[in-house]
């Protein structure tokens, strides 16, 4: 699998990644690192607890990587979390919602992670 | 751009976001032009801002970040007097953070994500720019030492003020130190710079209170721009005490020359005329204080006038040479022996203008051997004429002042004078004053020794006037002492005058030197004299400085006496 065969399988524009890293090698190298990055296991924990400041962050923090990394469909699931928990923000989104958020961002995380993971092994 | 690439300093640039692809996506894109440094979060940021502050060109700054957020770290360092003048970039996706961080001081933003390399690349240059300009021009603006405007910024300043507010009464005030490079050389220059940066707190502290502005504008020299001040006299103390908290022990006088705001005088006039104030006050131990009044005015245009009429005197032969004599008081009746050339001025418009008032002033700005020279060849060609004329040859003293020791050309010049005149070296008799002798001991006595090698006779005059030890004297070359006339004038009613005059008369037979006594003007005064063993007087008892026309007569005088008439 290419590296441009595994943005079209994880929904990412790689386009964008090639603006922001201007090479496969820089590319390939962040998204190996990204299912290291802790930022996915970070969001998940802050759901269990619902602490809004660990929520935004989090989520922040997850967004900030997979904008630079051009991995579109996790970042822009990200970003209703990020908006909901900004400080100053108005809560829109019910607990319940939120969680349901949380679980879409955790699957696509798992597709994002198990194409990489694919990726890496030369599938 | 004068300065060459390699010695520009590399820019430092600290990166900081806590996800490293962030970090290392910005590294990636502004490794190839500057030196980056890192940090994952708020606190370790900081910590390497502190550490590199003068060194860090600019911050790119994450907003959001555990621990310590950018807001945190751009509130801290923009409070910081230390660490302000650092450029921060805030690095952000959200255009609603923007407002508040451009409100707390960021330079500029970054957007993410970072696929824009060539804007962050720019941005980044535009503000390392603007903020080395800035420095640039804080250094330039600021005495580094002080803490004043430096000169230029200052009279920018000055002019402005009065441009806009003419009719506002502002003082010029100068301030200055006595013998400040004395203060440098017995104490060190670091003790020098705390001195000067005491003035400068001094002056900081008076402007918190009175409106104005002040520079230092060169070495020890601070200039004061303020609203009108009643008392000067109260901020002269001021600065002194300051002075002596920061230098106990050491004697530092401090003069102040003020121009008063009158007349919507122009700053650079105004200022000039408190530096001229400022300088009067040079070598008076009582007044340290002087404010320029019309006086002051009419005698700096006397001068002015003075000093640019020279050389049209000397080519108009408005200048022209007296002679008083010089008699030899061994001898009965006395014998006139010499005469010393004493310069005078006849102004086409001033009149008879004193050698008081022009001689020190040619002196302390270098003119005076125009004046040397002019009386030197005067009185050459004045000897060779009485010589012609009157078959006398009367030997003349001219006067050799502190700035012909640095004239290369003198020897020439003097040689050439007895050559044309045909003259014997020792008819031209050279005077220099006791304070040259010893204001430049080693070079003066190396001139002199080459004059006396040439032929020459050397006078030392006005001695008692200056501060040659008795050591000095035993090495200076000297052919004739000329006793200052303050010894003289009252040896008629002072015992401990008359033992004055005796113990110099005992220096020169130590000496083995003749002395001349000047200032005699009675009869009395030269029978103590002569009984005291002195050679040669003069004064007005013999002779006033008169033309050459009338020394003339005393020479015919001297003949008819030789001659028994």
């Amino acid at each position: 699998m290419t590296i441009k065969e595994l943005y079209d399988r994880i929904g990412g524009n790689y386009d964008q990644a090639v603006r922001v890293m201007k090479s496969d090698r820089l590319i390939d190298k962040y998204v190996r690192k990204l299912t290291a990055s802790q930022v996915a296991e970070s969001l998940a924990e802050a759901g269990k607890t619902m602490d809004p400041v660990k929520l935004f962050e989090s989520a922040h923090a997850m967004k900030g990587v997979c904008s630079n990394l051009g991995l579109e469909a996790l970042a822009n699931a990200v970003n209703d979390i990020t908006e909901e928990f900004r400080p100053g923000n108005a809560r829109k989104l019910s607990d319940d919602d939120v969680r349901a958020r949380l679980d879409a961002i955790a699957r696509q995380y798992r597709i994002t992670a198990e194409g990489i993971r694919d990726y890496e092994q030369g599938k | 751009m004068i300065i060459s690439k390699q010695l520009k300093r590399p820019r430092l640039v600290l990166i900081v976001d806590d996800q490293e692809i962030n970090r290392d996506v910005l590294g990636m894109i502004l490794e190839d032009y500057y030196e980056i440094l890192y940090a994952c979060d708020g606190k370790e940021a900081l910590k390497i801002i502190e550490e590199y502050r003068d060194r860090l060109s600019v911050v790119l700054l994450d907003l959001i970040m555990p621990k310590m957020d950018g807001f945190e770290v751009l509130t801290r360092v923009r409070n910081d007097e230390f660490l302000n003048a650092i450029p921060v970039i805030m690095l952000t996706a959200e255009r609603s953070a923007e407002l508040r961080a451009l409100e707390m001081g960021a330079a500029d933003f970054i957007t993410k994500p970072f696929d824009m390399h060539e804007v962050i690349l720019a941005r980044v240059g535009r503000i390392i720019e603007l903020s080395e300009g800035r420095q640039l021009i804080s250094a330039a603006e600021h005495d580094r030492l002080t803490m004043l405007y430096s000169r230029n910024f200052f009279f920018e300043y000055v002019n402005r003020i009065h441009t806009y507010h003419p009719d506002w009464p502002m003082d010029a005030i100068v301030v200055d130190i006595e013998q400040f490079h004395s203060v440098n050389a017995l104490n060190g220059r670091e003790f020098g710079d705390r001195v000067l940066q005491s003035i400068g707190d001094g002056i900081r502290v008076f402007l918190t209170e009175v409106e104005g502005l002040a520079s230092r504008v060169e070495a020890d020299r601070f200039n004061i721009f303020c609203k009108h001040l009643d008392d000067h006299q109260k901020l002269l103390d001021r600065l002194q005490n300051e002075v002596y908290s920061h230098a106990r022990g050491a004697n530092i006088r401090l003069r102040m020359g003020v121009m008063p705001g009158v007349d919507s005088l122009e700053p650079v006039v105004q200022f000039d005329r408190a530096r001229a104030a400022c300088n009067m006050v040079r070598g008076d131990y009582k007044t340290h204080l002087m404010v320029y009044d019309e006086d002051m005015q009419r005698r700096e245009m006397l001068n002015q006038r003075l000093l640019n009429d020279l050389r049209r005197a000397v080519e108009d032969k408005e200048l022209t040479v007296f002679y008083q004599p010089k008699y030899d008081i061994q001898c009965d009746p006395p014998r006139l022996s010499s005469a010393e050339a004493l310069i005078r001025w006849n102004h086409p418009e001033l009149g008879l203008v004193s050698p008081g008032a022009f001689i020190p002033l040619f002196e302390s700005n270098g003119q005076i051997g125009v004046v040397d020279n002019y009386v030197w060849n005067e009185a050459a060609r004045q000897i060779a004429e009485w010589r012609k004329k009157l078959g006398v040859t009367v030997p003349v003293s001219v006067n050799l002042s502190r700035v012909d020791v640095f004239d290369p050309t003198l020897e020439d010049t003097l040689c050439g004078l007895i050559a044309r005149h045909e003259l014997d070296f020792k008819c031209l008799k050279l005077e220099v004053t006791e304070s040259a002798y010893t204001d430049n001991a080693e070079q003066m006595i190396e001139l002199i020794n080459r004059l006396r090698a040439l032929g020459f006779e050397v006078e030392m005059d006005d001695f008692g006037t200056g501060y040659s030890s008795l050591n000095m004297l035993s090495y200076m070359p000297i052919d004739v002492l000329k006793m200052d006339m303050k010894f003289v004038r009252n040896i008629e009613h002072s015992e401990k005058d008359y033992r004055l005059v005796q113990v110099v008369l005992d220096i020169a037979r130590y000496l083995k030197v003749p002395v001349v006594a000047e200032g005699v003007e009675t009869e009395k005064q030269l029978q103590m004299l002569r009984d005291a063993g002195c050679q040669l007087v003069q004064g007005y008892y013999f002779s006033r400085p008169v033309p050459p026309e009338d020394f003339e007569k005393l020479i015919i005088r001297e003949k008819q006496i030789k001659r028994g008439v």
